[in-house]
This record gives structure tokens, sequence and C-alpha cells, in this order.
């Protein structure tokens, strides 16, 4: 009986399906955390009469054929790339990106890593590092005794160093956008690395056409709906519960089956 | 006599297939453009000879399969909020180029592949009116439009990038189901009268589970009223074996 096994693929994708929102929700306050999505598709036919097929040789046609399907499966989990909410933090270094675009970060093994967090902080030696002491690339030094350090929606970080009325320039930020954003691999801690279906990195100035500006002050927020997933999570639940019911009633039909020789 | 447990099982298996179609609707009910299907049987008329004390041709029926229809009303539009993402509210197919040939789709869960073509979550091109739809990072905020022109804003200049291609079929329920959401056909694609989609959203499965949960519920006890019929003619039997093969003393 395919009924089993058909129900019990409607349970995995509903699972997947909470697990997905699971993780949508734990990342609520996530600094920009881009909410994922589930999606779903149905799996193999199996023929038994092709639709078409012809039912006389005086050209007459079944409307319409039989074909049983085996089920669903999760084609694939996307990210839902929409901006997030801007939080206010008035620190000098959060650094939110207002349109498309990802920071550039430099990890531990030297290689380019791509995050929409800007919450950055100063290394001891100055330079503007992520919360994992990551350095942002292009690098940006702030000199020592800075009173104050500015960056503009172009990126352009501008520091006011004691005896100084001038603020002098001592980097420039760069955004990086890819083809397709949804292709980039997650990898936790905020960050995404370069996939073959992601395309390759394409360095911009911010502000400039195509690319995110820059406010600083502020943060992205994740953009989860937490109405929208709670909604979800119910619907999920229900759909599991649908499945379970089938199987039980499959389970029923095959036990009148092996009672009926008794 | 041995006709009528033939004729339950042809119930039962019957049953048994319902059951499948049903179980797939329920599977798929989170499954995006997917379209609900009920199973539809036909007698089959057996002639069998006729008994002692009866006159004429004696008839059965069995069950036998006739088709899976496929219902194809709109489904709810859910939104989702990615940018790609299509939900046609009219009638036709997305038309997407695999290396097996062209296939149809109301799937509209569309991204943009590493060179930012625009392709369905199998990476198969999606199909614009001159082909394939490609669309650059510099382009920016993109638009799709209910007819499904696709355009963006460059500098304050408006810029069309292609548009989605829709297209009908003069019978729908022929299409053949592919899996992955895909159908293929043999049929000549039309024109459709009137195309509209939205953008951000999709078209989610049209199951209701209430009906579908209701039919299993159907399924279920006419098997159940078949098993204990099919029973019931086995204790016939049986007492007919025991009443007329005792030796009479």
């Amino acid at each position: 009986m395919r009924a089993l096994s058909i129900a019990a693929t409607g349970m995995q994708a509903q699972q997947t399906n909470v697990e997905v929102i699971a993780n949508n929700l734990a990342n609520m306050n996530t600094t920009a955390f881009k909410q994922q999505r589930a999606e779903f598709t149905d799996l193999l036919y199996q023929n038994i009469q092709t639709p078409g097929s012809q039912t006389s040789d005086q050209g007459t046609y079944a409307p319409n054929g039989i074909q049983l399907g085996a089920g669903v499966r999760t084609a694939a989990v996307y990210r839902v790339t929409t901006q997030g909410d801007l939080q206010s933090t008035s620190n000098p270094y959060d650094v939110a990106i207002q349109g498309p675009g990802f920071f550039r970060i430099q990890q531990a093994d030297g290689t380019d890593a791509y995050t929409r967090s800007g919450n950055f902080s100063l290394s001891p030696q100055g330079q503007l590092v992520t919360q994992d002491g990551l350095v942002v690339q292009p690098g940006v030094a702030i000199p020592q005794n800075t009173l104050s350090v500015s960056i503009n929606a172009q990126g352009q970080v501008n520091a006011t160093i004691a005896g100084n009325t001038t603020p002098q320039t001592v980097g420039q930020l760069e955004l990086t956008r890819f083809p397709n954003e949804a292709g980039l691999n997650a990898v936790g801690n905020n960050l995404y690395l370069e996939t073959p279906a992601s395309g390759s990195p394409q360095a911009g100035v911010p502000g400039s056409a195509g690319y995110g500006k820059l406010q600083q002050g502020f943060l992205e927020t994740s953009n989860v709906n937490s109405v929208d997933q709670i909604t979800a999570l119910i619907s999920a639940q229900r759909a599991y519960e649908m499945n379970s019911k089938v199987i039980s009633a499959a389970d029923q039909m095959l036990q009148q089956t092996s009672q009926m020789g008794q | 006599m041995d006709n009528s447990l033939l004729v339950s099982l042809s119930q039962q298996l019957a049953a048994f297939r319902a059951m499948d179609v049903i179980a797939n609707n329920l599977a798929n009910v989170s499954t995006p453009g997917f379209k609900r299907e009920a199973s539809k049987f036909e007698e089959y008329i057996a002639h069998v000879r006729p008994a002692e004390d009866q006159k004429g041709p004696q008839t059965v029926s069995f069950v036998k399969d006739a088709g899976v229809l496929r219902d194809s009303i709109q489904g709810n539009i859910e939104r989702t909020g990615a940018t790609y993402d299509l939900a046609l509210t009219s009638k036709g197919y997305f038309q997407i180029q695999t290396p097996a040939g062209m296939r149809y789709t109301r799937d509209g869960h569309f991204s943009l592949d590493a060179n930012g073509n625009l392709v369905n979550s199998d990476g198969y091109a999606v199909q614009g009116d001159g082909g394939g739809i490609t669309i650059a990072p510099i382009d920016g905020d993109i638009n799709i439009a209910p007819d499904g022109t696709v355009s963006s804003v460059v500098n304050g200049v408006g810029n069309q990038l292609g548009k989605v291609k829709v297209v009908d079929f003069a019978n729908d329920s022929a299409l053949t189901k592919l899996g992955a959401n895909l159908y293929s056909t043999s049929q000549q694609p039309t024109e459709p009268a009137s195309v509209n989609m939205h953008q951000g959203a999709l078209e989610s499965s049209n199951v209701q589970p209430v009906i579908e949960i209701s039919h299993m519920i159907e399924v279920m006890r006419a098997y159940e009223a078949t098993a204990t019929l099919s029973k019931s003619q086995e204790d016939l039997m049986r007492q007919a074996i025991t009443q007329l093969g005792t030796q009479p003393n």
C-alpha cells in the first residue's frame, strides 16, 4: 500500500518546514538575519495510463490519464532577502546596509566571507573588525587619539583626530554584490560564503547604482515576521497531523485485510 | 459464487488506489502550484454463466480505474516577499526550458543563477518572450508587472529586461505530471487571453484538507464494508462445505 509511504513523505516535509520555522524564530533578534522558507515539490509519478493515450483505432483519446503520485520532497530552503528594519544603536561602529550588498570580511584562514551584519568594533591595532575579530575588507585603521569617527552613506570613513579640526579620510568601506544572493552558503556567525550558484562577487561603492547605502549608528534587524512564522507553524503542525491520519487510516485498512481470512 | 469475492477484490484494490491519491494530495498540501487530484472509477461489466434457475445472460460489475482527474481550480495566494516569487492568478503555465525539452509549471518560485539568469528551483531557465531572462546585479530593484514584464529603474531611467512568458493549453487535464512541479505535453501551447501574476507571492496548493480527510474516511469505511462482505461470503462458503461435506450416517 503506497498511501503509507506517501503520507510518510508528507510528514517528513512538514518536519523540515517546522525546523525552518524554528530556526527563523530563534533568529528573530539576530542582526541582519534573513528568514528562510522551505519549498516543496511533488515526487515522481507512476503512469498507469498516460494522459492522451488512444482508446480506440478511431482516434479517440482518454481525456485524462491515471498517474499516481509518490508524495512530496523538499526542493529548496531559500532565503528571503528583503530588507530588515533599521534599529538605532548610537554606536559609531555599527553600520547598517540599506539596500543590496554585503560587507567583505577576511576569515582567519585568509579567505573571504560576506555579511550584512554591521556590528563592528575596533581591534587592539585600531582595525575595524567584526565581533569575532575578523578584519573588515578593505581594511580601515582608525588612528590613535581619534575623537570621533563618521561613516557616510557612501562608505567613506572620516576621523577627527585630537589637535586637528578637519576630519581626515581614513578608509573607504565597500559593498559586494552577487548575481544570485540566495545562492550564498550560510556558514553561521552571520557569515556567507561564495558558491558556484551565487556567481562571482562584484565590489562597488555604497550608494552607487545597484548598491545599498550605509547608515552609521544603526543595525539591520532580522526580517523575520513573527506573525507570519507562527501562522506557518500552525499550518505545518496541522498538515503533519493530517498526514499521520492518513497513516492510521491506511493501517486500519491493512488490518481489515489481514483479518479477512480468519 | 467466486464472483462475489472477485468483485469485492476489485473494489478493495480501487479503495487502495483512492487512498494513494488522497495520501498524495495531503502530502502535497504545502507544495506551491500543486493541483489536487481525484480518482475516478468505472464499471466493468462481465458476463457470467447464468445460475440454474435463472434465464438470460447474467452480468456482474467490477470496479475499474477510469482516470485520475486534476482539479485545476486556483490555489490561494500566499505572500513570501521574495523578489522572484511569482503567483499566477490567471489560467496558464510558466514555461521552463529543461535539457529534456520544454516543461510547464504553476510553481512560480524562481531565483537567479550564478550568471543572473532567472531559473526555477532545479536551475532550469524560465522562458521569457525571447528566450531566457537575465538580470544583472546593477539593475537594482526588480519589478515584475502583472502581465509578466520585468523591469528595473537605474539612475531614474526605466529599463525593460524581458517578459515572463505564460502559455495555456486546449486540454489542461491531458498534461503529463513529471514530479518536481513540472508538466510536459505534446500539445501546442496557445496564447492565454489574459495574464495576471503577483510578485512576491506563490500560489499555494489547492488541496482542501477537509475534503481530503472526509474522502479518506469514506474510502476507509467502504473498504471496511467490503471486507465484511467478503467475510460473510467466506462464512457462507465454510458453512456450505461443513454442511454438505458431512457424511450422512
